[in-house]
Order: structure tokens, then sequence, then C-alpha cells
């Protein structure tokens, strides 16, 4: 998933607009792929599976200021968190994999496309 | 410190704290036991009205995005399956039935919040393995018990060490070493031993802070990861949440690549969210 994006209720959601990750119905099989552009067609037929939330992509509505400010406090809390962690220490590889990956995580659902 | 706790008292304290909700002790049995009658359990768990609200509340949540409204806890078995509505019912009936604990400064919701996402990380990342989510699920919704059993025998002592872990920044479990001479870890193999839990559940309470321990189990370093994660997810939102050290051995033992790993996160942050407003609100 990249870039902006938001659980939308279906009632809400317009035609054109894209999906920013790939849909599943309850077994995990792939509705519709990430990317998607959604047209009427297929809402109606989102409709009848029952679906209730699509993850939609957000245009750029924040500015960049905003982004970078929510960035940065997602980058002072993580390492707030990992604060015991040393990412140089050889002895502790795990920790410093998981606090690479939240990192990566958290500033890749924030980042605008 | 003066207020460590013999072994002795802590095992006579912890014989006097309430029983474990019925429905819960049944319901951690039928895990063992395949050939379990649901519907006695179903009957059992409508008996309790709220218990049964919460469990279908969440049920109607749109994490399962089921296609009618499920008005009875056998419906919920039905549609979501048993292993699903166990989870649900488990989770409602443990966080509603513990007595509140007289302990000043204990957050028992922060507790719970905690024990929840732990127990919907250790879920999914048993998905991602192949291995039993049921274990998963309860050994990460118990595997704090024993400090909630703390806080609740020894409530003084305890808020020493709930003031040692904030002015040292160090772990919980250091502190209780500390002040306590007891920790979390062992309060909570006692009673899991007094609750009867099965041998798979004492080993991972036992072992999810010391997976790399001979002989500790598969689920206990899949616990440890999964309280890694959620600490690492800021999942509660404690003000002065810490991560603490991964087990390269747990990590290894559970082996997910960095693309399992950001699935991990994401699936974990959606159920949690959605057990945590069904049955925390």
């Amino acid at each position: 998933m990249t870039g902006l994006h938001q659980y939308m209720a279906l009632a809400q959601v317009q035609e054109g607009m894209v999906l920013s990750d790939e849909l599943l119905d309850l077994q995990g099989k792939v509705l519709l792929p990430q990317g998607t552009v959604l047209s009427t067609e297929m809402l109606a037929a989102l409709h009848r599976h029952d679906i209730e939330a699509l993850p939609i992509v957000l245009e750029a509505t924040r500015s960049v200021q905003e982004v970078a400010c929510a960035l940065e406090q997602h980058r002072q809390r993580i390492a707030y968190l990992f604060r015991k962690n040393d990412p140089a220490d050889e002895s502790d590889p795990a920790t410093g994999t998981l606090h690479r990956l939240v990192l990566d995580f958290r500033l890749h659902t924030e980042t605008p496309q | 410190m003066s207020a460590a706790i013999t072994h002795e008292e802590a095992i006579k304290q912890l014989d006097d704290l309430p029983s474990l909700p019925a429905i819960v002790a049944d319901l951690i049995q039928s895990i063992d036991h395949e050939d379990v009658d649901i519907s006695v359990l179903a009957k059992k768990v409508a008996r309790d009205l709220a218990l049964t609200a919460k469990t279908l509340r969440l049920a109607n949540s749109s994490l399962y995005g089921l296609q009618v409204k499920v008005t009875t806890i056998q419906q919920a078995i039905t549609y979501l399956g048993f292993q699903a509505t166990r989870h649900l019912i488990m989770a409602a009936a443990i966080t509603s039935h513990f007595p509140e604990t007289t302990c000043k400064g204990f957050d028992g919701k922060l507790f719970w919040r905690h024990s929840i996402a732990t127990a919907a990380c250790a879920k999914v990342l048993a998905r991602l393995m192949r291995v039993n989510q049921d274990y998963s699920f309860t050994a990460g919704l118990l595997h704090d018990i024993g400090r909630l059993a703390l806080a609740t025998c020894f409530p003084q002592e305890f808020q020493h060490a709930m003031a040692y872990r904030a002015t040292h920044d160090c772990t919980m479990q250091e502190a209780e070493r500390a002040v306590l001479g007891i920790d979390h870890v062992e309060a909570g193999l006692m009673l899991a031993q007094h609750w009867n839990f099965s041998d798979t559940l004492c080993l991972a309470i036992a072992g999810h802070h010391a997976p790399e321990a001979p002989g500790a189990s598969a689920l206990a370093a899949i616990i440890h990861v999964a309280d890694a994660v959620v600490h690492a997810l800021d999942l509660t939102g404690a003000a002065d949440d810490l991560v603490p050290r991964v087990s390269p051995a747990a990590w290894a033992t559970v082996g997910l690549d960095d693309h399992a790993c950001l699935q991990l996160f994401r699936e974990t942050e959606l159920y949690y969210e959605e057990i945590v407003t069904s049955i925390l609100p």
C-alpha cells in the first residue's frame, strides 16, 4: 500500500476513485487488485458482496508541511519507543529489524505518492 | 528493598484469588477437546447478558463483514465458526470478570488493551506460520496475567514496583524483580498451574520473556514476538511505553520476511481496533 489512504464507506465511494490496497473477501480471495479505478458496475457488485468499506487513495489533501510534520512525529515516537535499542548493536539484531520495519510501515502509510 | 515477597507468600495470596470465570475455563478446555458440545457452551454464554451483548457487537462489527446481523451466540458460531466466536467470548469474558485491582496507579484498562493487542497479533502470527491460532490467541490474552495477580494481591508493593520502573526507565519485569523479588512470569505460571491450564499454555506463559531458554516452546516465541510488535506499533498508546529487547532466537522461530511483517502489522492493527471498540468501550 502506498500513499495516503482512507477506509471509506461504500455508500460514499464514487466512480473513478482508486483502491489503495487489494480488496479481499471473507475467505481471503482477491476481489479487486490494488490500484483498481472503481466503476459504477464494480461498486454495484461490491454492494452485492456486502462490502461495507474500501481502502481508497486520497488526493493530497494535506499540505507538504502537514505531512512532513506527521512524519516527524512518527519518527520521534518510534525512536522513543525503541530508546533501549542501539541499531549499531550487532548482538541485538532482532530488535533492530523490528525497529526498521515499524519505521518503514509508519512512514509508508503517511507518505503521499 | 524491604517489600520483597517470598515464594510462600505469593502462593498463599494467589490461592485466594477468585477462580477463572467458569466460561473462560470451559472455553480454554475446549481447545484441547475436539468433541466438546458447542450448543452447551452457547447456552452457558447466553445466560450472561452482558457477555452476550459484547460478543454479538463484535460479531456484527465491520471486521467480519457478515451479510446478516447475528442476534444469538448460536448464530455467531454458525456464521463465524466456533474458533472465532470462542476468541470473542474469551476476550469479552476475561476482561469483564476479573476483579478490579485496588492497586493505585495500575491502569486495568491499559493492561487489558495490551493483552488483547498481544492476543490479536499472536493469532495473526499463528495464521502466517500455519500453527494453532487458538493457543496463540489464548496465550496472548493471558501472557501477563501474573502482573494483574501481583497488582491485585500485593497492591502496595506493586505500587513501589511501578515507581521504580518510572525512575529507572526499565522494563516492568526488571522493576518487579528488583522490588518484589518475584516477577509476573513466575506469578503467571503459579496462577496458570492453579487454574489447571494445559502444559502448552503454562509453557508459553512461563517462557514468553525467555524464549531462547532450552525447552522453551514455539508458542513462547510467538507470544514474545507478538508482545514486542504491539509495543512497537504503539497500540495501547501508553506514554512511557518501551519496546523490550527481541530475542533473535524467537525472531528466527517466527521466521517472517519483511513483506509478511508488514502484513502482520496491518492485520494486527485492524483486528485489535475492532475487539477493543467492541468489548472495552
